[in-house]
């Protein structure tokens, strides 16, 4: 089980690197001999920055989201970048995860999750290769069990902190085992 | 979505400006004590009290731990829940460790923030972490014991089993609690010391175990 350096770049990522965020728009590279409109507009989707999406996403390519989406991002097969506009409250399901901007929900990753400098998760992150660059902030915990990503599924995802938090309230702090848990302000 | 603030500044003691300060390595020989107990459990859950820093997930990797960050100081600097005075209760630690009850650590990476705790609220994180931590579980404290500490806790990356870069974020400092030893075991209720260091640059490093 290998974790890449922090400053190591996914060799089959999409994205620019953090000095150059990504385009609203998919640029257009010289396209190759015979490949059509519609062949080049699937490399990749992109949810623009005035965009809102409450519900779920699912699909077959990538996925550069810079506006906001809550509900769950299902892309198993395929790379997920979060841009730096981005804010997502959503579990996130892809094969390579990219967070340059903020993420409150559970990130599954099959290949590798990375975390940008410029990024936010607060939630938890399941993948077999992990990369939190320096200055990025993340709340949760790193699961590195491949098998897990694979297991949760788009039906099992772990609760987010946040709702582990309000299930606690909830519960009215029943579940404390020995200290007093009054409900948080 | 605000749950993230990019600095925290300093708690309490006013204002600091962000000063560049060399990275220095030193020894720590609690650390390789705590690796050496890693290395004999089988996967293990991590919790790491202080900021998300990458090469440390890296090099914890190696170990199959899962691995729980939750910045401590930076809770504390953005609380927005006030227990008794201006400290933070037992409230707000339960909502800072906002975890399945049947979580239970193995290892505890507390560094050097207990020593941004005062002792009310050392009392009552540790009755916290002695809840979520197994039998056994081990918790790497650094406390200083010098008048001064650094304004913000610093940041810490393992360099190898037995060094720590430690980054300082601040030239400014602040006043230490100075916990004496026998002040740790009686705030840390449920820990006792397993092995304790006292390292040349003023800190004393502890390793504790939930008993």
């Amino acid at each position: 089980m290998v974790w890449k350096r922090s400053d190591d770049q996914p060799s089959h990522s999409p994205e620019p690197s953090p000095s150059s965020p990504p385009r609203p728009a998919a640029p257009a590279p010289a396209p190759a001999a015979g490949a059509s409109d519609s062949q080049r507009r699937t490399d990749r989707a992109t949810i623009g920055p005035s965009i809102f999406i409450k519900g779920d996403l699912s699909g077959e390519e990538d996925l550069i989201i810079e506006g906001r989406v809550e509900g769950k991002v299902d892309l198993k097969q395929n790379n997920v970048t979060i841009g730096k506009n981005g804010r997502v409250k959503a579990d996130i399901f892809g094969r390579v995860v990219i967070v340059e901007g903020e993420v409150d929900g559970n990130v599954f990753a099959r290949e590798q999750a990375i975390l940008r400098q410029s990024g936010a998760i607060r939630g938890n992150i399941t993948a077999p290769r992990v990369v939190l660059e320096d200055g990025s902030r993340f709340k949760g915990s790193i699961d590195m069990e491949p098998k897990d990503a694979d297991r949760h599924g788009s039906t099992q995802a772990p609760q987010t902190v946040q709702q582990q938090r309000e299930a606690k309230q909830q519960q009215g702090g029943e579940a404390a085992p020995a200290a007093p848990r009054a409900a948080s302000a | 979505m605000s749950w993230f603030s990019r600095s925290s500044g300093p708690r309490r003691e006013g204002g600091s400006v962000q000063t560049e300060v060399e990275p220095q390595v030193h020894k720590s020989l609690a650390l390789a004590a705590l690796f050496t107990e890693i290395r004999r459990a089988r996967k293990c859950q991590v919790l790491d009290l202080g900021s998300a820093v990458g090469s440390n997930v890296e090099f914890l990797s190696q170990f199959g731990c899962k691995l729980f960050i939750e910045d401590l100081y930076a809770a504390l600097a953005s609380r927005t829940t006030v227990g008794e005075g201006d400290l933070a209760g037992p409230e707000f630690f339960s909502e800072f460790l906002a975890l399945p009850d049947d979580t239970r650590f193995d290892v505890v990476l507390a560094w050097d923030r207990l020593n941004y705790l005062h002792r009310k609220e050392l009392a009552a994180f540790g009755e916290l972490l002695r809840r979520y931590c197994r039998p056994g579980a081990h918790l790497f404290a650094q406390i200083y014991y010098h008048k001064q500490i650094p304004a913000q806790p610093n940041r810490y990356k393992i360099q190898d089993e037995a060094h720590l870069i430690y980054e300082r974020q601040t030239a400014a400092e602040r006043p230490s609690p100075r916990f004496a030893p026998a002040e740790v075991t009686g705030l840390l209720k449920g820990f006792r010391v397993d092995r304790s260091f006292l390292l040349q640059h003023g800190i004393q490093e502890y390793l504790l175990v939930r008993e």
